[in-house]
């Protein structure tokens, strides 16, 4: 009897542990439609930032500190985009993982890596384990609003900005997770800065620029078509003044967009585990059920034997 | 009125889309003072300090907007305000 109330009792509590996954599951899944809305929310400004970023590039030649490495100075940042909370199965686990080994790869090439993390989890592992963080952002790791962007844009920027004699950075990298459907999430490292990204645009420009005929099409669908790469711009008030405001908000929307993504694959990440959870309580149930069933018919069995053994012992006595 | 020439406009903030439609005339807060747009204005990128955008549609009606910190393009009769923040749209009818 008393396997059977421990039975009972791990069945009532697993069943319990159920009913929470099964709600924590709810709740991302419900979360990854407004995940998804937020990113669509936030694409017609990246677009245009990204647009007008290729315009610039496309009519000047941008010689700012963004987009070229200032010098030999080995101290480079990282930014580690782990989860405020748990219940995420390996999302910060492999956040870790991939963000140890790249502090190890640039090591060995003579680097100094920085390390600044956003999310409760990430920061708690390091400051754990006593190592020296940079900088830490906390909260709204499933839905980053703009705030959270442009204070770790800002925090970053100023770092990068910074003559190295004062301690600045030369690059930064970005270990972030990036969406690619709803089962699988990629663990990516990005190189944020300096951007790497125009160098690319100039060279689709510079070809739509060879070729008007064909070349556009690649660039934008029906409004590239339209817009003759060598449509003279003016930049009001000065060019450098016009890159100098919307570079740094280029870098701001890309991290936005990277933060946008991580929310996106936390909240994934978070429902495939709970899903799974939820299903292995299932079955654990079903095997205590099976086991409490068989104890319980044992012990049935075995009273029945003992019935069965003392009657045919008094009826022989009576015989 | 149905003669006048217009502009696709399209306001964005960095977490929202604002507002987008068709225009006669936009006023936005350029950094170096007001700046006035007109459909077919040569292609421009400019810089936008916080401020009030103004957008008069075709029917006369004036949009508001507060907005603050982005830039402005304006590129094959098509203008693109992308600011950090935007709110307070406000609708005024021509009468107002």
């Amino acid at each position: 009897m008393g396997s059977q109330l421990a039975l009972k009792s791990r069945i009532a509590s697993t069943g319990s542990l159920e009913k929470i996954f099964n709600a924590q599951e709810m709740i991302a899944s419900s979360h990854i439609a407004r995940a998804r809305d937020v990113a669509l929310n936030a694409k017609p400004y990246t677009d245009a930032i990204f647009d007008a970023v290729q315009a610039l590039v496309a009519h000047t030649s941008i010689d700012h500190p963004i987009v070229k490495k200032n010098g030999d100075n080995p101290r480079v940042a990282v930014l580690a985009l782990t989860s405020d909370r748990g219940m995420a199965g390996p999302y910060t686990s492999s956040i870790i993982r991939e963000t140890e080994s790249l502090l190890a790869r640039l090591d060995e090439k003579g680097k100094q890596p920085e390390l600044y993390v956003y999310g409760r989890r990430g920061v708690t592992y390091y400051k754990y384990r006593n190592r020296d963080i940079a900088g830490t952002w906390e909260g709204d790791t499933d839905q980053p609003g703009v705030e959270v962007a442009e204070a770790i844009s800002n925090a970053l920027m100023e770092a990068y900005m910074k003559p190295a004699s004062q301690g600045g950075v030369s690059e930064l990298y970005i270990v972030f997770t990036e969406f690619i459907n709803m089962v699988v999430q990629k663990v990516r490292v990005l190189r944020m800065l300096p951007v790497q990204v125009v160098l690319g645009d100039q060279q689709t420009v510079a070809a739509a620029v060879g070729d008007t005929t064909d070349g556009i099409d690649g660039v934008d669908g029906a409004d590239g078509a339209d817009k003759p790469a060598t449509a003279l711009y003016a930049f009001e008030p000065s060019v450098d003044k016009v890159l100098d405001a919307i570079l740094p908000k280029y870098i701001q929307s890309r991290i936005h967009e990277c933060l946008l993504t991580a929310a996106a694959s936390e909240t994934a990440s978070r429902q495939n585990a709970m899903h799974t959870a939820t299903d292995n309580a299932r079955s654990l149930i079903d095997e205590l059920t099976r086991k409490l069933n068989a104890s319980r018919q044992a012990s049935i069995t075995q009273e029945l034997t003992e019935i069965i053994g003392s009657a045919d012992a008094l009826n022989k006595k009576e015989e | 009125m149905a003669e006048q020439p217009t502009m696709q406009v399209n306001i964005v903030a960095a977490d929202h889309p604002v507002w987008s439609g068709e225009a006669v005339s936009a006023v936005i807060p350029a950094s170096e003072g007001d700046m006035g747009i007109l459909p077919n204005h040569e292609p421009v990128l400019t810089v936008i300090k916080q401020g009030k955008l103004t957008v008069v549609e075709p029917g006369g009606e004036r949009h508001l907007c507060e907005v603050s910190d982005g830039f402005i393009s304006f590129d094959s009769n098509k203008l693109t305000v992308a600011v950090e923040r935007a709110h307070n749209v406000k609708r005024t009818t021509p009468d107002e």
